[in-house]
């Protein structure tokens, strides 16, 4: 309670700094507008629905690339685990690759799939895809080998000791591979929606640019925080504190 | 004559047919020909065991003493099926034993439970594995929780219980499975003195209750001596069956009873010279650095 109270208090004062810096003039008021001003241009957004379109617009793409991701991104580290071969080969790749931000898939997405939709789902895709297989090998190796010993002298074996054990060892490590896979994607998209693509909410921010509209600006920057931010706490940090609690690894 | 064929009874205990120590015993549920294993290791070769011969009976409570770093996990472990020997056979009703199974199912030191299961979850995880019907193993696993006495605690997470509890909980999830042969690596080694006198009378009940073939690996003499049919002494290593002593005394044995206590005397004074040949060891490698 106290937390919150606190919390209240440092936002009233940042926004009360902020109107504060507004009223003393130091810039042009198209380039810092005022909290009133963003908060008005937030509810035309919405008034408007320009910001509803581009809101669903942009979940759309983030749920089809960062789902495929997920699959993909799993099943990669599975298969790493398992064969030392993929390990020692594509292993590497991966770590490599994942030092390269994802926006600069763009070029290559474009000259592959055009000016469309799937240009900017595969970047999507390539920046949350790997962290996700990393954290997922990262989690089948660290499986206990005392809990594999133990499900083998129960008779499991393959596939089994698989689905019964190792999965579910690996899954606090996988769900923070989803968590960071999930921030990774956001950013990817918001950058490659500001590079060129219709629709979304990063063109609505280059749009907010172009037309000299800094309060629209602020506003589209406010709701892809709230986005990103819920999808945390409300998905990611609920999911992650279940299962921490279940394995025992937090106490309440 | 190999050290194994070396025995000597407990006074006032009995002596073994003849025919359990033979090779050929109708009874004999798990029999080791001649077994060796090393290990490398970055400091070269380790021998851990050196051509034990051992037959362990139907029903019977077997304990295996030694000093620490000894061999007697590895023999356990070999047993399981979770190591192979490099010379040697293991036979298990007949069979040579090629891997693990839920037959030989293991006790370990820590309790290895899921912590991603409930304790019932844990307890039904063997007949998941089997495939068997949802009730029916529901059944069988409540009824496995109130052999340990924890049909309380049957929707608590792992991390919730105790030391001694969760300890229960992997008895219970071995039993449930209903092995031939329960094989039980110092399972009560990390808990506290009472909790163990207290888990010394229930696993001794149980076994009264069950006769399942128990092997039993402990480094303390006194829970040996308190629980086995036969307590079989290892070296120090390349671990060797040194002497093995048969043990008569009447079920329950609680730890501090006068013959539980004579018993351990003796097996610790034979321990105490392996103990002793294991520190001199660990003292000469000190010098060589």
């Amino acid at each position: 309670m106290a937390t919150t109270i606190r919390r209240t208090l440092f936002y009233l004062v940042i926004l009360a700094a902020w109107e504060v810096l507004f009223r003393l003039r130091l810039w042009p008021e198209f380039l810092f507008p005022s909290p009133f001003q963003v908060f008005r241009a937030l509810l035309e957004g919405f008034a408007e629905q320009r910001y509803l379109v581009g809101i669903a617009t942009s979940l759309r793409r983030i749920l089809v690339g960062y789902g495929v991701a997920v699959l993909l991104g799993t099943l990669l580290g599975l298969l790493q685990a398992r064969w030392r071969f993929l390990d020692e080969t594509l292993g590497s790749l991966i770590l490599g690759l994942q030092t390269l931000p994802s926006i600069c898939w763009l070029p290559l997405a474009l000259l592959w799939f055009g000016l469309n939709e799937r240009a900017i789902i595969f970047v999507v895709i390539m920046g949350s895809l790997l962290s996700i297989a990393i954290a997922t090998e990262h989690g089948v190796k660290h499986t206990p080998p005392l809990l594999i010993r133990a499900a083998q002298t129960m008779g499991a074996r393959g596939l089994k000791l698989y689905v019964a054990v190792i999965l579910p060892a690996a899954l606090p490590s996988v769900i923070e591979g989803m968590k960071q896979g999930w921030s990774f994607a956001w950013r990817s998209l918001m950058a490659g929606e500001l590079l060129f693509v219709s629709l979304g909410l990063g063109q609505l921010l280059s749009m907010g640019r172009e037309l000299n509209d800094m309060s629209q600006v602020v506003a589209v920057m406010l709701v892809i925080i709230g986005i990103g931010l819920g999808m945390d706490r409300l998905v990611f940090a609920r999911l992650a504190t279940s299962v921490r609690h279940r394995w025992g690894l937090q106490t309440p | 004559m190999s050290p194994a064929k070396d025995r000597r009874g407990f006074p006032g205990g009995r002596e073994y047919p003849s025919s359990t120590l033979g090779v050929t015993s109708r009874s004999a549920k798990l029999r080791l020909q001649r077994v060796s294993k090393t290990f490398s290791t970055n400091h070269g070769p380790i021998e851990a065991l050196r051509e034990i011969d051992l037959e362990i009976r139907e029903e019977e409570f077997l304990c295996i003493v030694g000093p620490s770093g000894g061999g007697k996990s590895t023999l356990l472990n070999l047993i399981a099926g979770l190591e192979q020997p490099d010379t040697g056979e293991v036979w298990c009703n007949g069979s040579p034993i090629t891997g693990p199974g839920p037959d030989r199912v293991v006790i370990f030191q820590e309790p290895a439970l899921f912590p991603w299961l409930t304790v019932l979850g844990n307890v039904e995880f063997g007949l998941r594995i089997r495939g068997e019907a949802k009730a029916g193993r529901r059944e069988r696993a409540l009824d496995a929780l109130r052999l340990v006495h924890l049909y309380r605690f049957r929707d608590a997470f792992v991390h919730q219980l105790s030391g001694g509890m969760k300890q229960r909980v992997a008895l219970a999830r071995a039993l449930v499975m209903d092995p031939a042969i329960l094989l039980m690596d110092e399972p009560f080694g990390a808990l506290d003195a009472q909790t163990r006198d207290l888990l010394h009378a229930e696993l001794q009940a149980i076994w009264t209750k069950t006769k399942k073939t128990i092997v039993f690996v402990t480094h303390n003499v006194r829970e040996a001596a308190c629980l086995g049919d036969r307590v079989i002494l290892l070296t120090a290593r390349p671990g060797r069956i040194k002497r093995e002593f048969c043990v008569d005394l009447p079920r329950p044995r609680q730890i501090e009873d006068p013959g539980t206590i004579t018993l351990a005397r003796m097996i610790l004074a034979e321990l105490k010279d392996e103990v002793r040949k294991v520190f001199r060891e660990e003292l000469g490698n000190g010098d060589d650095h």
